[in-house]
Formats: C-alpha cells, sequence, structure tokens
C-alpha cells in the first residue's frame, strides 16, 4: 500500500514541470491529498526557520503565522513528532493555538493538519495541510499525508546535497522563504534598543501579533525605515 | 525461559533498536549476548568492516571471546575472517580439523577452551558488513534449527545498523543545512546592526562588512557572528573607499 501511494506521489512529481523543485513539493502535497493547500516549514532544533515552499495565500499565511507565533500544527507535529490536527478552528475539540486559530480562521483555514517531516530520528520540520472546509482527514489522506511528508524530508535533503559545503542549495536559496528581512530587522532593531538580536526579534515577533501583521511586512518597515522601535511615539511601547 | 521465548524476545529487542535512536555497539553486544541466551554456544562475538574495509571487534559475549576476534584480527584467519571475505556461513567446523586451515587460529582458540566455530556473515543484498562468530567449548554441530535463527538474529542487527548508517547521513546533511542557513541568517543580523548604526541601506552594510573582514584577513561569518553577537562593535567598520577605488 505504502509502495502504491509512493509511486503516485513520485508520479505526480515527475509530472510537475518544476520536479525537483522544492514548490512541487507543497503542490504534490495539496493535489494527493486533496486539501485546499500547503506549506512546509523547516526547524533548527526547536527553532522556525522558514518555510520552504506554500500553495497559495491562505497556505503562505499559515506557515507566517506559525513563523511569528511560534504554534500550530506544524510547530506540534514537529516538536511533539507525530501528525496533529484540527478538524474545524471554529470549534476545536483540543483548545490550544490561542494566538494562531484567529488569523488562520478569518485567513480562510477551517481545518489543520500537521505532519512531521523527518528521516529516522532526524527531524526536518513539518508539514501543514489546510482546507477551507471543516472535517476530518479519511485514513487515506492520512496515509498518503504521512508519504509524502517522508517524500518532503528526502527531497529536502537532497537538494542540500547537492551544495558545496558551507552554502545553502540554490533551489532552497531562491524558492524557500527564510524570512531574512526578519533577521537585518531584527540586527536594526538590536542597535534602536540596545538589546541582544534575539530579544529584538521576540520584540519584532511581539509587534507582529499585537498588530496583527505579516513579520515580514513589518520588518520590511524597519528595513525602509519607515518604523523606528525605542522611539517614545512608536507603537512598540504599548 | 524457554530457548524459543528467549530467541523472540530477542528479535523483538532488536527490531525494537530500529524505532529510536541508538548506539551500534549496544546493538550488537545484545546480539552477541543472546546469541549465548537463545543458542547452543558458548561464547559469542561480532565484527564490522570499517568503513575502510579493515574488519574490527565490535562486540562479544565475554573477555575471552574478545581476546580471541582480535587474535583474529591480527593473525588476518579465523572463521570470522573467512564468513564476511566469502559472504558465506562457515558453520560446525571442529576446530582440531582445521588446524591446517587456520595454522595459527586453530590453536589459540583451542588453548582458550573452545572445540568447534560457527560464523555467519552479515549481509544486506549484496553487501558484506561483517560477520557473527560463535564458539562452543564442545564439538558437537549446531542445529540448523540454531543456525537458522542466528541468521535472524543477525539479519535484523544489520538492518538496524544500515538504517543507522542512512540515519547518520540524513543527520549531517541536515546539520550541514542548518550550519548554512545560520551563516546566512548572522550576516543577515549583522547588515542590519551595521546598516542602522552607520546609517547605510543594506547593500552598503553588506560591502562594509565584506571590506573589513578582508582588510583584517577574518573569515566573513566569524566577522559576521561577532557583530550579531555583540563582540565586534557594529559601528566602527574599516569606512569604505571611496567608489572607485573598490576592489
Amino acid at each position: 500500500m505504502t509502495g502504491e501511494r509512493l509511486l503516485r506521489i513520485l508520479e505526480l512529481m515527475a509530472a510537475n514541470d518544476r520536479s525537483g523543485e522544492t514548490s512541487s513539493l507543497c503542490g504534490v502535497a495539496t493535489e494527493i491529498t486533496g486539501m485546499s493547500g500547503a506549506g512546509i516549514t523547516v526547524f533548527d532544533g526547536d527553532l522556525a526557520r522558514g518555510s520552504v515552499c506554500s500553495t497559495n495565500q491562505v497556505s503562505a499565511l499559515v506557515e507566517d503565522l506559525q513563523y511569528t507565533l511560534g504554534e500550530g500544527p506544524c510547530v506540534d507535529a514537529h516538536t511533539l513528532g507525530f501528525p496533529v490536527g484540527e478538524a474545524d478552528l471554529a470549534a476545536p475539540t483540543v483548545p490550544r493555538w490561542p494566538a494562531f486559530t484567529p488569523p488562520a480562521l478569518s485567513g480562510g483555514a477551517r481545518a489543520v493538519f500537521g505532519f512531521p517531516v523527518r528521516i529516522g530520528t532526524v527531524r526536518l520540520g513539518a508539514l501543514t495541510l489546510y482546507r477551507d472546509q471543516p472535517g476530518v482527514l479519511s485514513d487515506d489522506q492520512h496515509a498518503d499525508a504521512l508519504v509524502m511528508a517522508d517524500v518532503a524530508a528526502r527531497s529536502i535533503l537532497a537538494l542540500q546535497a547537492g551544495a558545496p559545503p558551507g552554502t545553502l542549495s540554490a533551489e532552497l536559496d531562491v524558492r524557500a522563504d527564510f524570512h531574512l528581512v526578519v533577521h537585518q530587522a531584527a540586527g536594526m532593531v538590536s542597535v534602536q534598543l540596545d538589546v541582544s538580536v534575539t530579544e529584538a526579534l521576540l520584540r519584532l515577533r511581539a509587534q507582529a501579533f499585537a498588530t496583527g501583521r505579516s513579520i515580514n511586512e513589518l520588518a520590511r518597515d524597519v528595513v525602509d525605515r519607515r518604523l523606528r522601535f525605542g522611539d517614545p511615539a512608536a507603537p512598540d511601547k504599548l | 525461559m524457554p530457548k524459543q521465548a528467549v530467541l523472540i524476545r530477542s528479535l523483538v529487542e532488536l527490531a525494537g533498536s530500529l524505532v529510536a535512536d541508538f548506539d551500534v555497539v549496544d546493538l550488537l553486544t545484545l546480539l552477541a549476548d543472546r546469541c549465548v541466551e537463545a543458542l547452543d554456544v558458548t561464547a559469542a562475538g561480532v565484527m564490522i568492516a570499517a568503513p575502510a574495509g579493515q574488519l574490527q571487534v565490535v562486540a562479544s559475549s565475554s573477555d575471552a571471546m574478545r581476546t580471541l576476534e582480535l587474535f583474529q584480527l591480527q593473525s588476518d584467519q579465523g572463521p570470522c575472517v573467512d564468513a564476511y571475505r566469502s559472504g558465506k556461513p562457515v558453520v560446525n567446523q571442529d576446530l582440531s580439523a582445521n588446524i591446517g586451515r587456520w595454522p595459527r587460529f586453530s590453536p589459540h582458540a583451542i588453548a582458550a577452551g573452545f572445540r568447534s566455530t560457527h560464523s555467519l556473515p552479515m549481509h544486506l543484498q549484496d553487501k558484506t558488513l561483517g560477520a557473527l562468530n560463535m564458539f562452543r567449548a564442545d564439538n558437537g554441530s549446531l542445529a540448523p534449527d540454531d543456525v537458522a535463527a542466528a541468521q535472524a538474529l543477525a539479519d535484523v542487527a544489520t538492518i538496524a545498523i544500515t538504517q543507522h548508517q542512512a540515519t547518520a547521513s540524513a543527520r549531517a546533511l541536515n546539520d550541514q543545512l542548518n550550519h548554512a542557513l545560520n551563516s546566512r541568517i548572522v550576516i543577515e543580523q549583522a547588515k542590519g546592526k551595521i546598516s542602522e548604526a552607520a546609517h547605510l541601506d543594506m547593500d552598503q552594510a553588506f560591502q562594509r562588512l565584506r571590506h573589513h573582514a578582508r582588510n583584517h584577513n577574518l573569515r566573513l561569518t566569524d566577522l559576521a557572528r561577532d557583530i550579531a553577537i555583540g563582540t565586534a562593535p557594529a559601528g566602527t567598520l574599516d569606512p569604505l573607499p571611496p567608489q572607485g577605488l573598490r576592489r
């Protein structure tokens, strides 16, 4: 059974013109499971680093929220090491993700599911599937998602295997969103507030959450000097 | 516990190592111990080939066994060496009848108190990883069932080791990915700090970071990390030369 699922996934990947590219991973994950969209977040330890791909604006939002807030299905799937899901974010069976749920819902995600992306005990990150309608995953969808997560893990590492030591594979560098602008902004904010870069990152996250904005957008404002931290009139002094 | 039950428990134990992080030496020591417990043998040991092809003693059920295995490697002869090289079982060999085959090893093994030897290759498809070596204090043959059981135990251990090697290479690649990504991130953070401290745009900040690293023979990532964590000041890097003079 797993062999057949794997074959179908590989056929879909091959049929995709951009096969081998990271974008096809999320596209195939969506197609094989019949969901509304998919995203894949990579982690370094327990720290989310960014998204390898996302299929549409809603999945991009779901990815972004999880990166900014540090909670959601992919964070749990990665941390716990097993699949997690919420069949109806509007009437959750388990009260969790208090910061993630309202903006995810209003952004168009009604059901969300996270699957660990790993090889054995090597944890790379997690795959998030979302659907615009409530409902549980069928056994078939669940099994397909598990195989897909496995393919994703191997594909990401295969991409990196081609890169010269010390450098990021060109494919990941170009296609993935590692929130580099956020780190630029964190550097600036650390000088503005005279705090560590880690503390500055937390401030940026908190500000994004408090104002309901995307962290990349907020960081762009800092980098383009439309927003300063530490100014008494600035909105971070709430 | 009946031998059959010990055997089944041993198989389950070995298979259990497939799902968790495990130590190869621990796993193979378990294999050696369980062979002695579940099968009609006095001592057991495992040799595995290092990446360069050299066999190494990895696990033994007793110290006497370990010494004997080391001797086998030193003299480059014996049942385990033969099983590894041929990829075929070398079982039910009476040591005293094999003095011609292993002139140095056989007398040594007999002096250590053993009478017969039984070695099984540990292979997966066409690749031989090493061999499982068993000795008996009498010269009786191993029952065919015991040979099959020993091979089953060895096979599960072989799969676990192969899996472990695949995981190790996945881990190395993932570490590389994280390392490369972290280098990128500290450079962006340093650019941000320089940009703010020296009132430059991101591109100018990067030029300045590069220029300073080159002037002082520093690695870009090292300098960036020092700036990001604050051990190097962001505001006092070497100024860029005028446009026309830039390298």
